[in-house]
């Protein structure tokens, strides 16, 4: 078999699963939010609702674009693809499960690209996907939309430490930047990061959280105060690109938690398990994540600013910090 | 001036998190309370013979209309929605209406065309529904109001019970 051909069949596979798990988030949100509402939610396309991600999409095509007077046309534009690719780019190193044996073929473990320095890919890309809110914000030219985007950086900076220290010390414990080795050195439900590391674990997931700019941390978007932030501006396929931009990284950041600190597609209490009953376990790990997303969401009001300051650079970084140089000691000894 | 006494957190709220798992447990817990959601189209309200719906009216039993044209229903109409024209008829009542509308964005539903009727051949039935595209849609003629008097059933017997005070002779 082709190398190339596999590889390219696995691109679109995982691209194709990403972009569709994106727009039923969509549908998982607001059924999520119904439920813990008393109400039923979309229940009208397709079977319990299921449609409603392709109805909206149809509804956003046939949307007027605006742009703004005064906008800096060619950033606003390019703007929703810079927020929506960051995600799309760093899924293709996730180890979404072992060897892919298909008709007695061996395809290859299943993931686009098995890279050597898979995390540090991972954080570098995801961390332009700021780069969409911020210039969104900017050229937008709407006093709204530039607050939303100057937070976004604000709260970027700060989080993206505490997020990146947490890592460190799961990389200190593995000793590999590779996610597929990260995620083999925890084969036994005992050696899963989330054990040995519960202070990295708690930091990463409330980091995730204001990276992927989800409540309680969604100051770029703030609709009480800004309007809608970053997205006031926006319509029709563009704002829909923002959403799917804002949960593909949700995705990909609960694909990452479940490898760095769930043990990726290990399934538990079960050692060498079939590759499609491995899959199936890190797609389930991965939606109890999603779920958390859409569960805090619904459940916590949003901080103040100031409050999310104190919160990044007085609580979480030192804890970082001090759990990184803790994992550093103990793991030299 | 009013002084606000802040209140002194415990170490429990201060670190935050137990308290966001209690919040979050309340949350996961009300996903499975009851909905109380009416899927209406597929699930309409319940009705009762009280329930006084758009008036509709009666054919008896062998095929004809019990209306005489009469007209006190169109007297008794405070929206003015009934209009009726009469014609002549081989049946022994010798009178029929050839023209009945009424008018249902007129109509109130108030069922004084009920009560004024001599011949109990009006009825406010259980239908509630009520949209068209145009006003002239609206106008329902003797086609549309037509229901055999088995429909019109548990709302006739209801009327013939709350009126028997007025059937039985008075005291005085």
């Amino acid at each position: 078999m082709n190398p190339l051909l596999v590889s390219l069949v696995k691109a679109v596979v995982i691209f194709a699963g990403l972009v569709s798990t994106a727009g039923l988030m969509s549908l998982a949100e607001r059924k999520v939010s119904a439920w813990m509402q008393y109400r039923v939610g979309p229940n009208r396309v397709g079977p319990f609702g299921l449609l409603q991600p392709l109805a909206d999409g149809v509804k956003f095509m046939f949307k007027e674009e605006l742009v703004p007077a005064g906008a800096n046309r060619w950033l606003f534009r390019l703007a929703p693809a810079m927020a929506a690719l960051p995600a799309m780019l760093t899924v293709a190193v996730i180890p979404f499960a072992g060897n892919v044996v298909l008709f007695g073929q061996d395809f290859g473990p299943l993931s686009v690209a098995d890279l050597d320095i898979g995390v540090l890919y991972l954080l570098a890309i995801g961390s332009m996907g700021v780069y969409g809110v911020i210039l969104g914000g900017w050229a937008s030219n709407s006093k709204y939309s530039l607050l939303g985007g100057l937070r976004a950086s604000a709260q970027m900076i700060s989080y993206e430490l505490t997020l990146i220290l947490s890592v460190l010390a799961v990389i200190a414990m593995a000793g590999t930047l590779d996610l597929r080795a990260i995620a083999a050195s925890q084969a036994g439900v005992g050696q899963w990061y989330v054990w040995t590391q519960p202070l990295a674990f708690l930091l990463f997931v409330v980091a995730t959280f204001a990276e992927t700019n989800r409540h309680p941390f969604d100051f770029a978007e703030c609709e009480p105060e800004l309007v809608g932030g970053f997205h006031t501006e926006y319509s029709s396929m563009r704002f829909a690109l923002f959403f799917l931009g804002e949960y593909a990284a949700m995705t990909v950041m609960a694909c990452l938690t479940v490898t760095l600190f769930l043990g990726g597609s290990s399934v538990p209490f079960l050692e060498d398990a079939h590759w499609a009953v491995g899959f199936a376990a890190f797609l389930a790990k991965a939606s109890f994540f999603l779920f958390l997303f859409l569960w805090v969401r619904w459940s916590l009001p949003r901080f103040r600013f100031d409050q999310l300051m104190h919160l990044g650079w007085k609580v979480m970084l030192p804890l970082s910090l001090a759990n990184l140089v803790a994992t550093g000691v103990l793991v030299s000894i | 001036m009013v002084i606000v006494k802040r209140k002194t957190l415990s170490l429990a709220e201060r670190l935050y998190l137990p308290e966001i798992a209690r919040g979050l447990s309340i949350t996961f817990r009300k996903m499975f309370v009851p909905r109380s959601t009416r899927q209406y189209p597929e699930e309409p309200l319940p009705t009762t013979p009280v329930t006084r719906g758009q008036p509709r009216l009666v054919v008896k039993d062998d095929g004809a209309i019990a209306c005489v044209s009469c007209g006190l229903c169109e007297a008794a109409c405070p929206a003015y929605a009934i209009t009726i024209d009469g014609g002549e008829t081989d049946r022994p009542i010798e009178r029929e209406p050839v023209r009945f509308d009424i008018d249902m964005l007129r109509c109130i539903l108030c069922g004084f065309c009920e009560e004024a009727c001599p011949k109990d051949a009006i009825f406010m039935s259980d239908e509630l529904e009520l949209a068209d595209y145009t006003r002239a849609a609206h106008v329902y003629d003797l086609e549309r109001l037509k229901r055999p008097r088995s429909v019109l059933r548990p709302r006739i017997d209801y009327v013939d019970r709350i009126n028997e005070r007025w059937k039985t002779p008075s005291s005085t």
